[in-house]
């Protein structure tokens, strides 16, 4: 079942710029989907239609099979189901303490105290920032605003969750530990929609993958199906996983038995490695 | 980075764990005290009393606070050269010598309870300031009602004051990098175009905020929790001694009074 579905949205901003033409995208329950694509592909602009904050010009958005309504409490209640992470934390945490930015969510769906300060407490450790409640935003490293921006999001318990470039700007250990918590998080059965460019992340955690390009979806399926479409991903401004491009080479140029479909996780790489190998010897 | 800002020292000081509302009744009560002195000991005692708790109790680098302490310092010593020399009428204790001017007792007197006011009216400013992080201030805030729109406004503001800290310094040093200040012309040029384009910056910031505001279901106020915290919880030792200090004090001000250097 599809929790997200967005059937043929248009949408062009005040100034007349076409951002999205004809989309379809559908996130699948309790999935991870990754929405890939280059800078100014759209996929901002397409997560704001998940809850509301832009409405299409034509088409339609349905969140749990439902249609999404304009109107204050039907927003209102989109919002509560599909949380939104954004790129840059400081855009969303406002409030001087990193307790009261997280309780902002739930007290805004008018949650008793007692509730709030709990769903605070436990949304904290889940991202491993207990302890760190009465702390103001700018005393924090960048990868500690992103999780509590997390937080921020998780406190208003969304079956929901989609992350706008979740690892940019983020170190590698940083970015790992994101992923890892998103792993986990979808493990316990929230959906999960990330947008990256960040390809060599991406086949580790994906269900499916979504490629944007100038406002439009020009492929879609597993990672392996998107990523064997290599003209496709280049055309796109993006590019292989590094350990694809290098079996890509050593069957190109090096004439190497690896061809398509190339493996894209180190594991695989290394099997069909060790396969091919031990093949060989025999 | 911002290591030796105010807001880095309310944060990091050494009485910081001590009850907010006892420190801010503490400041304002103390403030009030010097402010209705008739003569300048008790707010002299005053400041020199809080300067030795910011920097030794509080632990406030002194290096810090002397620059801090240098402005209104040096604005109150203005004004009571000045308030010497053109205030009050009567006898002259001291003739400059030029244009006929002197300074009067009366004069002489004012300026200087003018200065020790000032001067002990900022040290239990500066008390406040440097051992009370903003966090903390607003939750008093709340509990003596200030309106909920003013508290919002103050919260943003305190919370993007640093966002645009960040930015300016940013910009500013990506200008140095391209040789913006290295004359007093260009700097003037790359100053005004840091200026405008924070301007811009801010516009944009503001509009991304709302959106994100938005998508947690923002309906056009922040509610926050109501804190159990009240002015109960200062303790009844700290209430004695802070009411012991300010009859001490005003005691002072009863019997000094009268007191007059000239």
């Amino acid at each position: 079942m599809n929790v997200i579905e967005t059937k043929d949205i248009t949408y062009s901003y005040p100034d007349g710029t076409l951002a999205l033409k004809d989309v379809e995208f559908n996130a699948a329950k309790g999935k991870i989907i990754a929405l890939l694509g280059p800078n100014g592909a759209g996929k901002s602009t397409l997560f704001l239609h998940f809850n509301g904050i832009l409405k299409p010009n034509k088409g339609t958005v349905r969140v749990n099979g439902e249609p999404l309504k304009y109107d204050k409490a039907g927003l209102m209640k989109v919002r509560q189901k599909v949380g939104i992470v954004f790129q840059n934390p400081d855009d969303q945490l406002f409030a001087p303490t990193v307790m009261e930015d997280v309780a902002f969510g739930p007290m805004n769906i008018g949650l008793p105290d007692e509730e709030v300060e709990e769903r605070v407490k436990e949304s904290l450790e889940r991202v491993g920032m207990e302890g760190l409640e009465n702390k103001a935003p700018h005393h924090l490293s960048g990868g500690q605003k992103k999780r509590v921006a997390i937080a921020g999001i998780l406190a208003m318990r969304p079956e929901i969750m989609v992350l706008d470039e979740p690892t940019s700007g983020l170190d590698p250990k940083g970015a790992s530990q994101i992923m890892h918590l998103l792993y986990n998080l979808n493990q316990e059965g929230m959906t999960i929609v990330i947008s990256t460019h960040d390809v060599d992340l991406v086949p580790l955690y994906a269900y499916n993958v979504y490629i944007i390009s100038e406002g439009k979806i020009i492929k879609e399926g597993s990672p392996l199906e998107v990523f064997e479409d290599v003209e496709t991903i280049r055309g796109a401004n993006l590019r292989l996983p590094r350990i694809a491009h290098l079996m890509e080479i050593l069957g190109k140029e090096d004439k190497l038995p690896f061809d398509k479909p190339y493996p894209l996780t180190i594991g695989e790489a290394r099997r069909r490695i060790l396969k091919e190998f031990n093949d060989r010897v025999r | 980075m911002f290591s030796n800002t105010l807001d880095n020292y309310a944060h990091n000081n050494n009485l910081n764990g001590m009850n907010t509302y006892f420190k801010v009744l503490f400041g304002i009560v103390t403030m009030l005290v010097s402010l209705i002195s008739t003569s300048p000991v008790v707010p002299l005692i005053i400041a020199l009393f809080m300067s030795i708790l910011i920097v030794f109790i509080a632990k406030v680098s002194w290096k810090f606070y002397l620059k801090f302490f240098l402005f209104p310092f040096s604005f109150g010593l203005i004004t009571f050269i000045f308030m010497a020399i053109f205030f009050g009428v009567g006898a002259h204790i001291l003739e400059l010598g030029i244009f006929n001017l002197a300074v009067t007792a009366d004069g002489f007197n004012l300026g200087l309870l003018v200065f020790a006011r000032m001067m002990g009216g900022f040290t239990c400013l500066a008390f406040l300031a440097l051992t009370t992080p903003m966090t903390e201030l607003f939750s008093v805030l709340r509990l003596i009602k200030i309106p909920q729109i003013v508290l919002e406004i103050a919260m943003l503001m305190y919370r993007y004051i640093f966002v645009f800290l960040d930015e300016a310094i940013n910009m500013y040093h990506t200008q140095e990098t391209r040789l913006g200040y290295s004359s007093l012309k260009k700097s003037f040029k790359s100053m005004g175009m840091l200026g405008s384009n924070l301007f811009i910056r801010t516009w944009m910031k503001g509009e991304q905020a709302f959106i994100a505001m938005e998508s947690r279901c923002y309906d056009g106020s922040i509610k926050t929790m109501k804190k159990q915290g009240s002015i109960k919880t200062m303790g009844t030792r700290n209430l004695v001694l802070l009411v012991l200090f300010e009859v001490v004090l005003i005691m002072g001000v009863y019997f000094t009074g009268s007191f007059r250097i000239f």
